[in-house]
């Protein structure tokens, strides 16, 4: 009984979470975004799924620095191009945004998903992850959040508005936001 | 060849068309022969000139030319499979090959005991090679009809010119130069 309540209650957190990750990918819609990168993740899979869905053309890249690069060359020829990976890949892509995407003043927005949290079943992910927020805000990126708790409404808005700015300020701006893990509904 | 000579060739051949450079003294002795708008040098950035150049060939749609090292290209050696899964037709690699870091104290670079143009051929990739001038202009001209991405990897002699200054140029500049002359 205890477990089936549990289950209950996990499948509507999923629920919450999954119509946020529709708010994000409609936000980018609204922001007529024309291609995407990312780096392959379980937990951003429904938006990088549903950008492909909607006929958005995206790059898998292998790193994130490599990522960092396609993105940075396709928003120089003025493309409307945003980056979507984990937060643990920011150990990789630091190089990259300091001494090419803000050097160069390029502009696109990254959504990254958090990891290491509540839920985390990765035992060492929050080495990286839980640091990410600091060390980019140390070489002068900006980062905004996107939690479980902010409506759909304002996941919507809040990516559009992020995108925008992050061309109109000619600077990466990374975009945190929180997911569920799609297997967390069989963590017993 | 020495490096000088092949970006001479390379300033020629993409005399309109974007170029990204890579670092180091490949940026600096192209600075000394010839800035152009379309020009796209990396300052530092070592492992980044392929893939920024596979994102502007994405987004642009006339040719464009990138100039690689050994090094570079082995720094970011992930780039090849991306390239051969998205392939634009209209990204030329040209990777200078002197099996050395040469803005690294002349480090040998492992181009000296791997076959880099073989692993890209390996991945499917064209590739080509050549060591003269005039045979690289042939190879860039003949891609010209191409439909798909084209690596030339041209053995250049090691080390650097003497005497060309630092390249000290404001990267912000060199950023909105570019997107001035290729998007406008």
């Amino acid at each position: 009984m205890r477990y089936l309540l549990l289950n209950q209650l996990i499948r509507g957190m999923m629920k919450e979470a999954n119509s946020r990750l529709s708010a994000l990918v409609d936000g980018l819609l609204d922001w007529q975004i024309e291609h995407f990168i990312y780096v392959p993740s379980s937990h951003s899979a429904p938006v990088i799924r549903s950008l492909e869905a909607k006929g958005i053309p995206g790059v898998m890249a292998n790193r994130e620095e490599e990522a960092v690069g396609i993105a940075g060359g396709l928003a120089l020829t003025g493309k409307r191009v945003a980056m979507v990976m984990q937060d643990n890949g920011f150990g990789n892509a630091l190089t990259a945004l300091a001494t090419f995407a803000s050097s160069y003043h390029i502009g696109f927005p990254i959504f990254a998903n958090t990891r290491g949290g509540l839920g985390e079943y990765n035992a060492m992910i929050h080495s990286i992850s839980d640091s990410a927020p600091d060390l980019l805000k140390k070489l002068g990126i900006r980062v905004e959040n996107l939690g479980i708790s902010d409506s759909v409404e304002v996941w919507r808005s809040s990516t559009t508005a992020v995108s925008k700015l992050a061309v109109i300020q000619r600077r990466p701006i990374v975009t945190m936001f929180e997911s569920l893990h799609p297997g967390m509904e069989t963590i017993k | 060849m020495k490096r000088i000579e092949a970006l001479a060739v390379l300033d020629e051949v993409f005399a309109s068309d974007p170029l990204v450079i890579t670092c180091g003294a490949t940026a600096r002795e192209m600075a000394s022969l010839s800035r152009k708008k379309t020009h796209l040098p990396l300052l530092d950035s070592m492992g980044l000139t392929t893939p920024v150049g596979l994102g502007i060939a994405l987004g642009h749609k006339g040719r464009v030319g990138v100039i690689d090292g050994d090094g570079s290209l082995l720094m970011g050696f992930s780039i090849l499979p991306t390239l051969k899964a998205y392939a634009p037709k209209n990204l030329i690699v040209i990777v200078l090959d002197n099996g050395q870091h040469a803005s690294a104290d002349g480090m040998y670079s492992q181009a000296n005991v791997v076959d880099i143009a073989g692993a890209a051929k390996g991945l499917g990739l064209w590739t080509a090679q050549c060591d003269s001038a005039d045979e690289l202009k042939k190879l860039i001209s003949s891609r010209e009809k191409s439909d798909e991405v084209s690596l030339i990897f041209v053995k250049i002699e090691t080390g650097n010119t003497p005497n060309i200054p630092f390249y000290l140029a404001d990267p912000a500049k060199l950023g909105a130069d570019f997107i001035e002359a290729v998007a406008g």
